[in-house]
């Protein structure tokens, strides 16, 4: 028995020697250990269209042009393309690109790359989803649509190569925006002829930017290594480890024991405690979060008690609640972007509230705390909101049904339902707005590009992302005219004046929050600039270990 | 036995096919499809996706075809024959998630990982369950009994994300000495996940083994056996947990079939990039070829794990004969 124990003794200390020794995890300047959080669902930039595809892609990968993520109006910076001109009005865009620009197989980069991959992605054989990105180029949604065969007619050209013109069908202000795009980015053709789908693996793919693909564990990790041929300054990283744990408190746990350097997502539940330390980073981003109101379904239809429900809500109770540092916001432009104004929709004001109620045709007896329409003397019904499942979700429409009653004695149940049964139910709505299941609804929109017409388009009466059935042929004009006009002070008047209509005439939606993001990492891991766009790119972070 | 074998596969073609047809109804009737989104895309470029993925036709039955008094095309013309006729051909057809990948790759790529966490839990299970049964029923009411059925029963009820999160918190946080999470192929990445996913079935081993040996141990041939005057352990060992394995076998086979495509919580926990995510994750994602991919995979699996478990008892019970 004695020697039992001292033989379980003897393994049990020699354990954690043995374990250290087996470590594949060797910390050294040169790699860093990141956590994308998911699978990138497609490396293909014609096709890939979520946050995290588009993070690697933005790394191997350089467009036209790129942000400048260090200024805070994020400039628009030569990047492939050393300079542009804008002529005939701001209808055609001719860029002038770099000839020292190599692929990783060593062919040098040309227009002639540019106008395939552009032409890809409108190309309805590759069916892209990002394919309207592009349509306001001439003639590209009808290529696009199949309505025209001859592509020689789109306005998407390679002079020489070197040179790249765009011809737009009419100028709008944002188009520079689009040369930004990671889904523009050039493509070779012989690469995707030749292997088709899976020209993206790591063995055939052939890139461009800082950094290149060379190994990809589905569903695992995939490592980045530095492009010696890049043509820009190299960055100091020669390895990117990028993992894609999806579970927030395992990349948390493995964080904390060193085997990750940075991780973008924290645990909800965690984040009151990891704010107290100084490798918690925080900020927002363009991004808002909305309730959108059914304006079509009574007693919504009536603008005055849209307006109240909008008076009657404390956002920085719920923000408070939520722990996540997201910022208040009645405005639908978010905070960092041109057009953002604090002052625009209603705030807090219960009295207020009240009044648009007696307004709106209701009234409220001393002896009954419940609004009674005056006329019909029918009570003011329940109202319904609808949300995804999900537990943030969830919090936040208790609260507002709390709020709601508090506030301005108003009842409301509220009704979950999953992800893609949920976008059906708003898309199905579209046939029968007064019959819909539901008065209220929330949805998020994050910025594609640091314009605010990418958020006020949302909201045209035309719009397929707009789910309030409401529909307002002032606002529709303000938001097109402000579309072309590249007067910075006139734009913001534009976008003014066409928010108040939105938020306050009207009262469509009622915008709560701007997100924020957070992450964290060590003091050793230097040169990261958090941004609105929630970037990450490798080539401008180094690792100052202290390696014994 | 061959024959049986070969007659047991042959009767499980029909079983796959029913079970496609049924998961592929199910798909369909539920709301929401691969390329709903909250971003709205435009129609054209919806019409383009659709087109591509022959979701622009109708699932079963194709109405304007009947009008057009094309009679063969009212079936063929459907994305049920679509599918099957790729199915027909082994081909699982392209993911609706993960653009550029088919179904047969992630499943050849996520389920041999699923299969050798699964093969350990699966050792282990066998290996610390059966003893541990047979030690308790020996040992029946003794401290010994209570402490295994006591571990058992902990093993049973305790949820894995619990034990899971607890193992993580303990010897990964606490102590440093296993990795919290990856699959990197040292051995150090293996040992808290088999232990996670393992104590369930463990536990549901020893117990069983323990109540079936309990009755054959009463047995009038273990008496016999005793009389003859037969060594302690060789009564135990040749005549009592024999024949007590009937029951264990049994269950071993759905035990097995279900630990060898994963634990969708043991994986999404210690971030490991086996099949078991695609179970859900396909569903949320409503990546039909998918779903219908692992579904498949699923059952093969189950038919072939009953298939074996009945030849195991023809190997440990001479009553029963494969016919």
């Amino acid at each position: 028995m004695k020697k039992i124990s001292t033989l379980l003794g003897l393994v049990l200390i020699s354990l954690p020697l043995f374990l250290s020794c087996s470590s594949r995890f060797k910390l050294t300047n040169d790699t860093l250990y990141f956590n994308l959080g998911t699978e990138p669902p497609s490396l293909d930039p014609s096709k890939a269209t979520d946050t995290t595809s588009n993070l690697v892609i933005e790394n191997i990968m350089d467009s036209l042009t790129d942000y400048d993520i260090s200024t805070a109006d994020l400039k628009i910076v030569p990047k492939v393309a050393k300079s542009w001109r804008i002529t005939k009005g701001g209808k055609v865009y001719t860029f002038t690109l770099r000839n020292d620009i190599l692929w990783t197989d060593g062919k040098k980069v040309t227009a002639h790359d540019f106008e395939y991959s552009w032409r890809r992605l409108i190309d309805p054989a590759t069916a892209a989803e990002y394919a309207y990105f592009l349509f306001d180029v001439k003639n590209a949604k009808a290529f696009n649509e199949g309505k025209i065969k001859d592509f020689s007619k789109v306005g998407i050209k390679a002079l020489d190569d070197h040179t790249f013109q765009i011809t737009l069908e009419k100028p709008v202000s944002y188009f520079l925006h689009v040369s930004t795009f990671s889904s523009l980015s050039p493509l070779r053709k012989d690469v995707i002829d030749q292997w088709g789908d899976r020209w993206t693996e790591p063995e055939h793919i052939v890139t461009e930017g800082p950094f290149k693909l060379v190994q990809w564990k589905h569903d695992y990790q995939l490592t980045l290594e530095r492009n010696e041929n890049y043509y820009d300054a190299k960055g100091k990283l020669k390895k990117v480890e990028c993992f894609m744990i999806v579970e927030q408190s395992t990349a948390l746990s493995l964080y904390q024991t060193r085997k990750l350097d940075i991780i973008i997502q924290v645990p909800p539940l965690d984040i009151p405690k990891l704010k107290q330390t100084p490798e918690f980073h925080s900020g927002n981003f363009l991004s808002t979060y909305y309730i959108g109101i059914n304006t079509k379904k009574a007693p919504l239809n009536n603008p005055y008690v849209r307006k109240a429900l909008a008076s009657s809500i404390n956002r920085n109770q719920i923000t408070e609640m939520l722990q996540k540092g997201d910022l208040p916001s009645s405005s639908l432009i978010p905070m960092g972007m041109q057009g953002y104004n604090p002052e625009l929709g209603y705030k807090l004001n219960v009295a207020q509230a009240q009044e648009w109620m007696k307004k709106a045709g209701y009234e409220k007896k001393e002896s009954n705390p419940t609004w009674v329409h005056s006329k019909t003397k029918e009570p003011f019904p329940t109202l319904t909101f609808m949300y995804n499942t999900n537990e943030a979700h969830k919090t936040i429409a208790e609260d507002l049904q709390a709020q709601w009653k508090k506030n301005l004695g108003v009842s409301m149940v509220i009704d979950n339902q999953e992800w893609k049964v949920y976008n059906n139910s708003l898309q199905s709505s579209h046939k029968s707005p007064e019959t819909a299941s539901f008065h209220l609804f929330r949805l998020g929109w994050n910025a594609d590009y640091p314009d605010p017409d990418n958020f006020m388009s949302l909201f045209t009466s035309y719009s397929d992302n707009n789910h309030t059935h409401w529909g307002n042929s002032k606002f529709d004009s303000l938001t097109e005219k402000a579309k072309v006009i590249l007067d910075y002070s006139k734009r913001v008047d534009l976008y003014n004046k066409a928010q108040k209509i939105l938020l306050e005439e009207d009262t469509a939606i009622i915008p709560l929050y701007v997100y924020a993001h957070q992450s964290m990492w060590r003091d050793e891991v230097k040169g990261i600039q958090m941004n609105p766009l929630d970037r990450w790119y490798f080539d401008q972070i180094w690792l100052e270990r202290n390696i014994k | 036995m061959l024959l049986f074998i070969l007659k047991r596969l042959f009767i499980s073609i029909p079983v796959i096919f029913i079970l496609a047809t049924l998961t592929f109804c199910i798909m369909r009737v539920t709301p929401g499809g691969p390329f709903d989104k909250d971003k709205a895309i435009p129609p054209e470029i919806k019409a383009n996706i659709e087109a591509k993925y022959h979701l622009d036709k109708p699932p079963f039955i194709n109405t304007p075809a009947f009008h057009e008094k094309k009679w063969i095309n009212i079936l063929t013309e459907t994305q049920y024959f679509y599918y099957m006729k790729g199915l027909a051909r082994g081909d699982l057809g392209p993911s609706y998630k993960y653009l550029g990948r088919s179904v047969t790759d992630i499943i050849r790529d996520s389920l041999p990982v699923s299969v050798e966490l699964g093969f350990y839990a699966a050792l282990l299970a066998f290996l610390l369950g059966v003893p541990l049964g047979i030690l308790a029923a020996y040992k029946h009411n003794t401290w010994i009994d209570n402490a295994a059925m006591f571990t058992a029963i902990s093993g049973i009820t305790l949820p894995s994300f619990l034990v899971a999160a607890l193992l993580i918190y303990i010897f990964s946080i606490k102590m440093g000495w296993l990795p919290a999470g990856l699959w990197d192929g040292g051995w150090e990445y293996k040992v808290l996940p088999t232990i996670a996913l393992g104590l369930r079935p463990v536990a549901i081993i020893a117990r069983l083994m323990r109540t079936s040996m309990l009755d054959v141990i009463k047995a009038d041939y273990v008496r016999t056996a005793r009389a003859k005057g037969l060594n302690e352990v060789w009564v135990i060992l040749k005549h009592v947990v024999k024949n007590s394995l009937i029951p264990v076998i049994t269950i071993s086979g759905p035990l097995i079939a279900g630990i060898i495509t994963g634990s969708f919580v043991i994986e999404h926990v210690f971030a490991i990039p086996g099949i078991a995510k695609h179970f859900i994750l396909a569903v949320t994602n409503r990546d039909y070829t998918l779903i219908m991919g692992v579904t498949l995979v699923y059952a093969v699996l189950l038919i072939i794990a009953n298939i074996l478990v009945d030849v195991f008892y023809a190997l440990v019970d001479p009553r029963i004969k494969l016919s």
